[in-house]
């Protein structure tokens, strides 16, 4: 079985190199399981520069001086943690990829940065925005490429709610390190101002009736209700509002704007409406880029004639092979720290579909920020109107101005 | 309820006419033997594959397996919620070294201690018996998990983050000591006295007490070694994977694992388990790399034809006749029928 094991991956090292001269990305993928909706996008978008890059003849590869083709080496790890650490060391190990991109979020992340600091193998990692993996000092290893670490994703709706005068905030989250993170940040921000939420409660991620917290926020009286969880937590509290009638004058969750095709299915435009999330691409436009596509560009060639079809994730996967490209054409030698210097020397500089890319010295996302946008009733359905900019980069972006309070749907 | 007769009888086969020396020095071999094969064969991994992630893996579901062996195999208390314990080690691994900063041998041993504790807070679900029993398990597994996950001093929130106190290749060598280490267990448990009375508990509990067993402490200690068993799996787990957030370990999919390599192999013997996990998980790493597309659908087919037709686990096709399956004594008949025929 062993030597089975080893001719498998022998295989697919052999197809790696099949065509000369490569760089090979290693990743892994879920096409099934609980992540299997949000990996399958963004793993198509990773596909999607690989191909796009191989088409224009390769990406640059500075320390060789000329241009080389990539591989894409994956595998499919079912939405496990514990399959994926086995198969992000098969990358490693029996594949013996250049660099190594992790999948969907930070549970299946958490494997790789494991390998990828213990191995000393730099990993791109996607949508892993846990604090704890950029808690514990430099680390050359681990690059966050497509989202800010989660304690930074606020910092425009703590800015908004300022402009709007609101003081009684009502914060209602998840306890997983994405959404808590957040929640501190808001409420750090309310006692810096010398103010208390009115309503401050952790729920467990697989919370899914609302129906007593709704009324409970109800009683605090709050201008504004946030909501910080994952998509089928955020998809339960909005519907449950609506089932009990509950309206309240500002109302702000995170996934609306990265799945709004889900959103729009499960729990309707006419709840959705006037409604505040984050306004990630291809809400918003980047289209001035330095690499790559800008958004209206990828969303022809990505997906010619059905552009309302891409999501963020897809974008997400783009940039991450952006990323891998823009390390490889600055790096300083082939060595894992070499490739990584790469990234150094971009950093701040690289401005992709996503923004500016930019990472501290733990390797976390601190580019890229994301403004706030609110869901704007337009015929049958809504349309996304950003209100407030997270840079003054992004004054330009904001078309819209923030109805409060919001209107009764 | 001959096996209630005397060790000898379950050690020395009836009427083979040996002398008492060879027979002692055939049982010693039966011991030895699969301690020195299976340390082998382990020992050999990273030579034949050099994923040491998944070998380190594979030896973890193998003391995971050796756990359900001990559990299940020799009492009959199926342990759906057996990954409570695994967890538990990973749990009290993990704040050893983040709180007292101990090193990497004190945590395993740590890891385990907080399993048995566990085991012990548990220990009154053993009045239960079968169903109720593997259902209550269950409950307090996945009770365990949302404890861990909703405390912040367990990190279950923010997600545990361990600094890597092995390198991955003494931690895989610390894993084939720990698998060898449970193999002795479980061949203690299968060749003594207290395996006996186990086995006794499990063909009628009230028989055996009768007999003079004593059937709680008995049934008890049975439940703690297998805990401490998933325990020093959990601790071995943290140790290698270092950044996990409560949910990896406490996935039920680990219990219906380790059930499934035990029963796979066969229970109630010592190299059953590790026959079992060596096989199937090696299985799903190959099917995982070489065909993910039919992952499922092959995996679940070979699991559902090996327990219709080898209930007994692949060891029951070298055990004694009464195990192997109806099937293979017809087969080894009729290839025996020629040269007996006139």
């Amino acid at each position: 079985m062993a030597s089975g094991l080893a001719a498998a991956s022998l295989s697919a090292s052999q197809s790696a190199g099949a065509s000369g001269n490569v760089i090979t990305v290693g990743t892994l993928y879920a096409n099934t399981g609980s992540f299997a909706t949000s990996s399958m996008p963004e793993y198509a978008g990773l596909q999607f520069w690989v191909k796009q890059v191989n088409a224009a003849g390769g990406m640059y590869v500075a320390p060789l001086k000329k241009k080389e083709h990539v591989q894409l080496v994956s595998y499919n790890d079912q939405s496990d943690p514990a399959t994926a650490t086995t198969l992000y060391n098969q990358l490693l190990t029996q594949n013996k990829v250049n660099v190594f991109v992790a999948d969907f979020g930070s549970v299946l992340t958490a494997p790789a940065v494991t390998i990828a600091k213990d191995q000393k193998h730099l990993l791109f990692d996607i949508t892993g925005s846990g604090t704890s993996f950029f808690s514990s000092g430099p680390n050359p290893y681990v690059a966050l490429t497509s989202l800010p670490v989660s304690a930074v994703w606020p910092k425009p709706v703590v800015g908004l709610l300022s402009s709007l005068k609101i003081k009684r905030v009502a914060i209602l989250y998840c306890q997983n390190d994405f959404d808590q993170a957040q929640a501190a940040a808001i409420k750090g921000f309310l006692a810096s101002e010398h103010l208390q939420p009115v309503y401050f409660q952790g729920v467990p991620t697989t919370q899914s009736d609302y129906s007593t917290i709704v009324q409970a926020i109800k009683g605090a009286n709050p201008q504004a209700v946030l909501e910080f969880g994952y998509p089928n937590n955020d998809i339960a509290f909005l519907n449950q509002l609506k089932s009990t009638n509950t309206h309240f004058n500002f109302v702000l969750t995170p996934f609306p704007g990265q799945l709004p095709t889900l959103f729009s299915q499960d729990v309707g435009a006419k709840a959705l409406a006037w409604e505040y999330t984050y306004a990630v691409p291809p809400i918003m436009r980047v289209n001035k880029v330095n690499l790559g596509l800008g958004l209206n560009a990828f969303l022809q060639k990505f997906a010619p004639g059905k552009e309302s079809t891409v999501n963020f994730l897809n974008v997400a996967g783009y940039n991450a092979g952006l990323a891998v490209q823009a390390a490889f054409a600055h790096a300083t030698s082939m060595s894992q720290l070499g490739i990584r210097a790469g990234l150094t020397a971009v950093s701040g500089k690289l401005q992709t579909l996503e923004g500016t890319f930019a990472l501290n010295k733990a390797g976390a996302q601190v580019g890229e920020l994301l403004p706030v946008a609110q869901m704007v009733p337009h015929g049958a359905g809504f349309q996304f109107k950003i209100v407030y900019p997270a840079t003054a980069a992004q004054k330009a972006m904001v078309n819209g101005t923030p109805k409060y309070p919001a209107p009764r749907a | 309820m001959p096996e209630l007769e005397s060790l000898e009888d379950v050690t020395t086969p009836p009427g083979t006419g040996a002398s008492p020396a060879r027979h002692a020095a055939a049982r010693w071999f039966g011991r030895i033997a699969p301690l020195v094969v299976v340390g082998a064969v382990l020992g050999a991994g990273p030579s034949l594959y050099n994923n040491l992630a998944f070998l380190t893996t594979l030896a973890i579901y193998i003391l995971l397996a050796q756990g359900v062996n001990i559990v299940y195999g020799f009492t009959g208390y199926l342990p759906f919620g057996f990954v409570g314990f695994f967890g538990a080690g990973i749990y009290g691994s993990s704040l050893a070294i983040v709180y007292w900063h101990v090193g990497g041998y004190a945590a395993i041993a740590l890891g385990a201690l907080t399993s048995v504790v566990a085991a012990l807070i548990l220990s009154p679900l053993l009045r239960l018996s079968g169903a109720y029993f593997a259902l209550a398990t269950l409950a307090a597994s996945q009770a365990l998990y949302f404890i861990v996950a909703n405390e912040s001093w367990t990190f279950g929130e923010s997600g545990m983050s361990l600094p890597l106190l092995f390198s991955p290749t003494a931690l895989y060598v610390i894993s084939v000591v720990a698998v060898v280490v449970a193999l002795i267990v479980v061949l203690y448990v299968r060749d003594s006295h207290f395996g006996l009375s186990l086995r006794a508990i499990r063909s009628d509990a009230v028989s055996a007490a009768m007999a003079g067993v004593n059937v709680v402490r008995t049934r008890t200690i049975a439940w703690l070694v297998s805990a401490a068993l998933a325990g020093v799996a959990g601790a071995l787990w943290a140790l290698m994977t270092s950044a996990f957030y409560a949910e990896t370990p406490f996935d039920l999919t680990i219990s219906v694992y380790a059930i499934v390599f035990a029963l796979f192999g066969g229970v109630r013997t010592a190299v059953g388990p590790v026959v079992g996990t060596v096989v199937l998980y090696s299985l799903y790493q190959y099917i995982g790399i070489s065909n993910p597309q039919y992952f499922e659908l092959i995996y679940g087919l070979l699991i559902v034809v090996l327990v219709l037709f080898l209930p007994g686990g692949l060891t029951s096709l070298v055990g004694g006749r009464g195990d192997r399956p109806a099937w293979w004594n017809r087969l080894v008949r009729r290839r025996a029928a020629p040269e007996v025929a006139p």
